[in-house]
């Protein structure tokens, strides 16, 4: 693996780091990868998990970009007119460029955590020369099962109804329950994202969903995502993981190994 | 502020080029540089902001700014449980090499938060820094470990990230969130520091006696706060207190 530290963008305001493989014999054959930001963490990653990742995936052959996005980590700002997500857009499409111009690559895998995910499907459902993504925490809606998966089991046990109360007024007043600063992003509705998945589906992109036990707010089993996209779960191009036990953004080493190999075979499987 | 006005050139350095380092330069050649060592861990992400708003701050100044990692940590190659004190102190020797030799700077100045700080300060025990900024440096290296177990252990425990809480065994070798090697361990349990005299030292949790240089923070910046654990930090003053610093040492 080498890494090659680089300023790049349409208005060279772009910091990243370009992972490959030391044999460069078919990587450009294999699509290019692309780390995005997990909220304003710089590109290590929470718990430098990019890192980890892009390193263990130049390993397997593939080469592999993180980034900082603009105004996030190192990354500068621009003037550009547009929105935050044509930002984005324009920044993914720069990564792009830098691994066509260092790897080859012609064709690319999006990868992200959180709004990662976010920002990954918004591109995906944009530029055809992505040809795969990995959300991780990513959009899913609470459905009916959410629901009864959710309360059915606190209502037949009383004991954890009162401990749940009891948890909850021990933690008002404490400094977790202080508003942090931080932005909301609206998702879009299901229809939406339905629509924007069955086409990426259609074209053949292969797409992979991870939910960690930090989702269980709004996904709390595999079977949900059928309720929740219907015939999607059964498309040979979608592939669903959970990992139940991992807090949202995989503190421990052993999670985010479980979590790099899961990827890491995915990837194998399907380019 | 941002790229626009102020262009930050990455690059990998140091044995092997294993070392990532981030260097910024202002418009005319500088006579001062400074070195920001950062601390470890998740400390490191969670200063991240601070210390690129540092080093923007210090480049307007007229200053060339180097930002780098140690090995093991950040960009830099190797893995976290790779990462030694005596290693960091060899990486920050390094990058003052290569800031002094890009630069050909007269003065080398140097400052280092919390992990950062320490290891600032055994750099500069080995090769004397023109000046150093520390701010709330670990210099009680066990208390420092027994404090890094018991968030551990807490964060473990802790239901309102895990489902269900998570084993000793499931956590062992890190420290909140990052991986550690027994030498790390080992040279924290020996470590015990002092801060030289004419070291500027910012207190932000109230540890140090007021006196010469020793300057407290208004605002706790709250790095052993675990409900804070993946919030950055920021400081406004710190900056203000480090430009203020600058100035008397110009």
């Amino acid at each position: 693996m080498t890494g090659l530290a680089c300023r790049f963008g349409r208005h060279d305001h772009l910091i990243g780091v370009l992972s490959t493989p030391e044999s460069h014999d078919d990587t450009a054959l294999r699509p290019g990868v692309i780390l995005l930001n997990a909220g304003l963490v710089h590109r290590i990653g929470p718990f430098r998990m990019t890192v980890e990742l892009a390193r263990l995936l130049a390993g397997r052959g593939y080469a592999a970009i993180r980034f900082d996005l603009s105004t996030i980590g190192d990354s500068g700002g621009t003037a550009d007119a547009g929105s935050r997500e044509d930002q984005v857009l324009a920044d993914v499409q720069d990564a792009m460029a830098v691994l066509q111009q260092h790897a080859g690559c012609s064709h690319f895998v999006l990868m992200g955590l959180c709004s990662g995910a976010q920002n990954a499907h918004h591109v995906a459902s944009i530029d055809p020369r992505v040809v795969g993504a990995v959300f991780m925490d990513g959009y899913a809606y609470r459905t009916r099962g959410f629901y009864l998966r959710h309360y059915l089991p606190r209502l037949l046990h009383p004991g954890r109804v009162a401990r749940a109360a009891w948890r909850r007024l021990r933690r008002i007043g404490r400094r977790d329950d202080v508003d942090l600063p931080g932005f909301a992003v609206e998702w879009p509705s299901r229809q939406q994202v339905i629509s924007e998945l069955t086409g990426m589906a259609q074209q053949g992109r292969k797409l992979c969903f991870i939910f960690s036990g930090g989702a269980l707010g709004y996904f709390n089993h595999p079977r949900q995502f059928g309720e929740c996209f219907g015939s999607l779960a059964a498309d040979p191009n979608v592939q669903v993981r959970t990992f139940p036990e991992a807090d949202h953004t995989f503190i421990l080493a052993g999670d985010r190994a479980r979590l790099r190999e899961a990827i890491a075979d995915w990837m194998q499987q399907s380019f | 502020m941002s790229g626009e006005l102020l262009k930050e050139i990455p690059g990998y350095f140091g044995p092997q080029g294993s070392l990532f380092g981030l260097m910024a330069e202002p418009a005319y050649p500088p006579s001062t540089a400074v070195l920001l060592c950062p601390p470890l861990g998740q400390d490191l992400i969670r200063s991240h902001r601070l210390y690129r708003q540092l080093a923007h701050m210090l480049v307007r100044r007229g200053l060339a700014v180097m930002r780098f990692d140690y090995y093991g940590s950040g960009d830099s190659f190797g893995d976290a449980d790779q990462t030694t004190l005596a290693r960091c102190v060899e990486d920050t020797l390094n990058a003052a090499g290569e800031l002094r030799q890009r630069t050909r700077c007269r003065r080398l100045l140097a400052f280092g938060a919390r992990l950062g700080g320490s290891i600032a300060l055994q750099a500069h025990a080995r090769q004397p820094f023109d000046a150093l900024m520390l701010c709330d440096p670990i210099l009680d290296g066990p208390a420092h470990r027994a404090q890094l177990e018991a968030l551990h252990a807490e964060m473990l425990a802790d239901t309102r990230r895990f489902v269900r809480p998570r084993t000793a065994a499931e956590g062992a070798g890190q420290w909140l969130g990052f991986p550690h090697g027994e030498q790390l361990e080992d040279e924290l349990a020996v470590m015990l520091l002092s801060v030289p005299p004419a070291a500027l030292l910012l207190d932000s949790a109230d540890t140090f006696p007021r006196a010469g240089n020793i300057v407290a923070l208004d605002e706790p910046l709250g790095w052993d706060d675990l409900d804070r654990l993946e919030v950055a930090i920021q400081s406004h003053e710190l900056i203000a207190r480090v430009q203020r610093h600058m100035e008397t040492l110009q």
